[in-house]
């Protein structure tokens, strides 16, 4: 059974589509019709123009948290005797298809290590999490292009890192070397393109080699959590660093660790569904109490929740676990620029000053 | 020419500084990129800069925190703050409103020859590998770590800035640098996008907003841009009860959202571009508000944002006029 | 405003509309055109049935966005009715009105909808045969545009649509 193929650049389009006849295959494409514009994961289907010369635009999350999920459904039925008593009736859908995901990133993947702390292993389990999760399969690019906004090396990743995937691909310069690395991917690979010839193998190895050497941002992740209780009360400090923010959900909703969602019933008549939605620690909704109060009313709190969340919380409580993968796509995606970046790489700067 | 105007800048704000409360301008963080600073120390004041990638519209934080303080303190010291021609309108239009007095804000004009969208010199560069950028007889010179690019500014304008027929401030107390002439003086030239767009069929053009918006990811961003939806945390998009719109994800809850951002912006929008600049997933958000702006234009011959003492046409009316 | 969607799933009466599957809704203004159309009733005027009739305080009160919301989720058409200008009972609502929802009919084709779904009159409470009048045409025209698509729940997710902007 074929561990190693080679796809020729020229055979892309047919390889994906004989892959996508024997799983649901998800892609990152362009999403408008113009070859700089923004990215995502798409369903894979003949004809959409892949985008794996760089980092998609959207994150890969949405295939394992939806920004919009039915949890369940639910339906008032009157009681014929008499119309004050009513009954609700519930549907629980949860379905999940075996998947492949061809041609994320090693940041990508590597954030479903914090989703996976937070949803997967306990101890609260979100089964529509791990359904999706389970029958989720992810053939990752060795990554060849960061730019001046990634930093994966710095958070634990790097441009070659594999932890979470089950095929490596390397991009040759006339198509892709696709490896299983773990056994229940290896049927995929079958019958889909010959075995790689030898100097192809010895190229990709070389690439593969040279990525992993490859030192990704530079920002020092060393004991933010104590740095960051230091700042916690520092207003002056956040509003030095975010007085631009605009509070809007631009980092969040670009970000693949970012995972807070929000719960809303969505009723029409009799019926209506139980939603789970995507939510943003950057909305002032978000902490919003029934009361009026709001513990975090403006975006210096929240924006000092966002860096405390993902470099002091999650650390703090998962074995030094950071909640960033260093995919800079906030730093990108940022209307005003703001660069978290900075942000952390200051909270040990100076701290006692102020 | 540049460096000019960036050191005349620096000596006003210097000048003013002990008078103001704070200033309000931008500072390059990245070599394409700006970002929006508030300045209260004379020795931040040389990082304040000008020019073609200052692309934010600053107006707005006059009505936002750290500016805004309300009810605001009598003896207040003005907010000093940095406007191109668009964002002057921008600040207009909150004076009308009266969210703002004239008194209160100590304005530093910027002529504009337009400001430089970084999506597009994505498509004639990879971003990533830009090491610096600069404009030179309207030509931008971008150098990476193997060549120099020398792109036509028109290439990489932001769409607001071709059909621009305000880029000298509207408003201002302080000039800085010299006047230009505007690209664009009557509505052909200004709502040619609009035109285009009106004249495909109907389905098209319904298919077209589909497909565009199919993208919006509801973000907010284009809401919390513009300096002119004050309301803010406060937004109906939001609020459960009322309840407008549910948490789906489809379609036509992003369209009625965007009718609800175009609705209230009507009549007061001054087409400064920024829902459409901050916009993750590029969707031509002003294009929306672009067609309100003109039927406001022709109906009622009224554009936002040019004249303090004007009310907006949607808040106010006039018993006369039968044939609109 | 709370828990209705427009595309509700209420079974509907069995009438000649509602088998086209015909929705139309009326915004009418308490003080005038609500009066008109009890006037049609009240004098057994025949009136096609695929009207539902909101009633509002004053046409000062209609949010273009009712009409928005109505019309994206596939309500067929669209019909709001006031005071005679300079007939208002709050003296200037209508006014207010006029403006707002001129504006809006020339805007709505701009984003693909039929601005033929929508009709804005003054109907005053005496006149019952003038509201006959309206209701009947305004029904007529819709049935003849027949059902409002609405906007498509999911558009897929790329549609090849260029957009041909610079
Ligand atoms: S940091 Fe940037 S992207 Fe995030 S909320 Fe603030 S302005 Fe929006
Ligand atoms: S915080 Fe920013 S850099 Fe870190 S994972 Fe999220 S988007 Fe990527
Ligand atoms: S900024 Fe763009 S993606 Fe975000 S809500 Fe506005 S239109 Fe949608
Ligand atoms: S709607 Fe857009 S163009 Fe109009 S004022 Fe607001 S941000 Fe500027």
């Amino acid at each position: 059974m074929a561990v190693k193929i080679f796809i020729a650049a020229d055979r892309l389009d047919s390889v994906l589509e004989k892959l996508s006849t024997k799983i649901d295959l998800w892609i990152p494409a362009l999403l408008k019709d113009d070859k700089s514009g923004p990215t995502g994961f798409v369903q894979y289907t003949p004809g959409i123009t892949p985008a794996f010369d760089r980092q998609t635009t959207m994150p890969l999350k949405k295939l394992l948290l939806p920004q919009e999920e039915t949890l369940l459904r639910f339906k008032y039925q009157k009681d014929p005797e008499g119309s004050l008593k009513t009954t609700i009736a519930l549907d629980d859908p949860k379905e999940a298809r075996p998947t492949l995901v061809f041609g994320a990133r090693s940041c990508d993947v590597r954030a479903l290590v914090t989703l996976d702390r937070v949803f997967a292993n306990g101890p609260y389990v979100d089964p529509y999490y791990v359904q999706r999760r389970k029958n989720t399969l992810f053939a990752t690019l060795v990554c060849g292009q960061t730019d001046s906004k990634c930093f994966c090396s710095s958070v634990g990743g790097g441009p070659a890192d594999m932890e979470g995937s089950h095929l490596r691909i390397v991009r040759l310069e006339d198509g892709y070397l696709v490896e299983a690395l773990s056994k229940d991917a290896q049927p995929l690979l079958a019958d889909l393109a010959e075995a790689p010839d030898k100097s192809r193998d010895q190229l990709a190895a070389k690439l593969v080699k040279e990525a992993s050497k490859r030192q990704v941002g530079d920002l020092d992740t060393k004991d933010c959590a104590p740095a960051f209780r230091n700042r916690f009360q520092q207003n002056d400090y956040w509003a030095s660093m975010v007085s631009q923010c605009l509070s809007c959900g631009v980092c969040t909703y670009v970000c693949p660790t970012c995972y807070c969602f929000s719960i809303t019933d969505e009723t029409r008549n009799l019926e209506g569904e139980r939603l789970r939605s995507w939510d943003s620690c950057m909305f002032y909704h978000y902490t919003l109490e029934a009361s009026g109060h709001n513990p975090r009313p403006t975006k210096l709190e929240r924006y000092r929740n966002r860096v405390g969340h993902k470099f002091s919380y999650i650390p703090e409580r998962y074995e030094g676990l950071l909640g960033c993968c260093g995919c800079g796509r906030c730093i990108r995606s940022c209307p005003v620029n703001i660069d978290i970046r900075q942000v952390v790489g200051n909270l040990k700067e100076n701290s006692n000053e102020q | 020419m540049l460096e000019t105007d960036r050191n005349q800048l620096h000596k006003c704000v210097e000048e003013a500084l002990p008078e103001l409360d704070m200033m309000i301008g931008w500072t390059r963080c990245d070599p394409l990129q700006t970002t929006p600073v508030f300045i209260r120390d004379a020795k931040s004041i040389s990082s304040l800069t000008l020019g073609p990638f200052c692309s934010q519209n600053l107006a707005g934080y006059l009505v936002k925190p750290p500016a805004l303080d309300a009810p605001p303190k009598p003896d207040a010291k003005p907010i000093g703050i940095c406007v191109k021609g668009c964002d002057s309108r921008s600040l207009v239009a909150l004076i009308q409103e009266k969210f703002i007095t004239r008194q209160r804000v100590r304005i530093f004009g910027i002529p504009c020859g337009g400001t430089v969208d970084w999506r597009k010199v994505a498509r004639h560069v990879e971003l990533g590998s830009v090491k610096s950028a600069d404009v030179q007889d309207r030509v931008l010179v971008i150098e990476d770590s193997t060549t120099t690019h020398r792109i036509a500014l028109e290439e990489v304008l932001s769409r607001k800035c071709l059909g621009c027929r305000h880029p000298n401030p509207v408003i201002s107390d302080v000039l800085i640098g010299a006047e230009v002439s505007p690209r664009s003086t009557g509505m052909e030239t200004s709502y040619r996008d609009v035109d285009e767009l009106d004249a495909k069929p109907l389905e098209e053009r319904l298919a077209f907003w589909q497909s565009e918006l199919d993208r919006c990811i509801r973000c907010y961003a284009c809401r919390n841009a513009c300096p002119l939806c004050v309301c803010q945390d406060r937004c109906i998009v939001e609020t459960r009860e009322p309840r407008w719109l549910t948490q789906h994800v489809g379609v036509p809850e992003k369209f009625l959202f965007h009718f609800i951002h175009a609705m209230h912006l009507a009549g007061r929008c001054t087409g400064c571009g920024e829902c459409e600049r901050v916009c993750p997933m590029d969707i031509p958000v002003t294009l929306i508000k672009e067609k309100l702006n003109k039927i406001m234009e022709e109906m009622l011959g009224y554009s936002a944002g040019l004249d303090p003492e004007a009310v907006p046409p949607l808040l106010t009316f006039n018993p006369g006029e039968t044939e609109i | 405003m709370t828990d209705s969607n427009p595309r509700s799933s209420a079974p509907a009466e069995d009438t000649a509309a509602n088998r086209q599957g015909i929705k139309i809704v009326g915004f009418l203004c308490n003080w005038c055109s609500y009066g008109g159309a009890d006037t049609a009733g009240v004098c057994r005027f025949k009136q096609p049935t695929d009207l539902r009739v909101v009633r509002i305080p004053c046409t000062g009160r209609m949010d273009p966005l009712f009409i928005a919301k109505s019309l994206i989720y596939g309500v067929d058409g669209v019909l709001v009715s006031g005071c005679h200008p300079r007939d208002c009972h709050y003296a200037v609502g209508n006014f207010y009105a006029r403006r707002r929802m001129e504006a809006f009919k020339a805007f709505l084709p701009f984003m693909g909808i039929d601005t033929r779904r929508f009709k804005y009159t003054w109907v005053s409470a005496s006149e019952g045969q003038q509201w006959q009048k309206v209701v009947t045409e305004f029904s007529e025209q819709i049935h003849m545009l027949g059902p409002n698509p609405g906007v498509e729940l999911r558009s897929g997710e790329i549609l090849k649509v260029s957009s041909g902007l610079k």
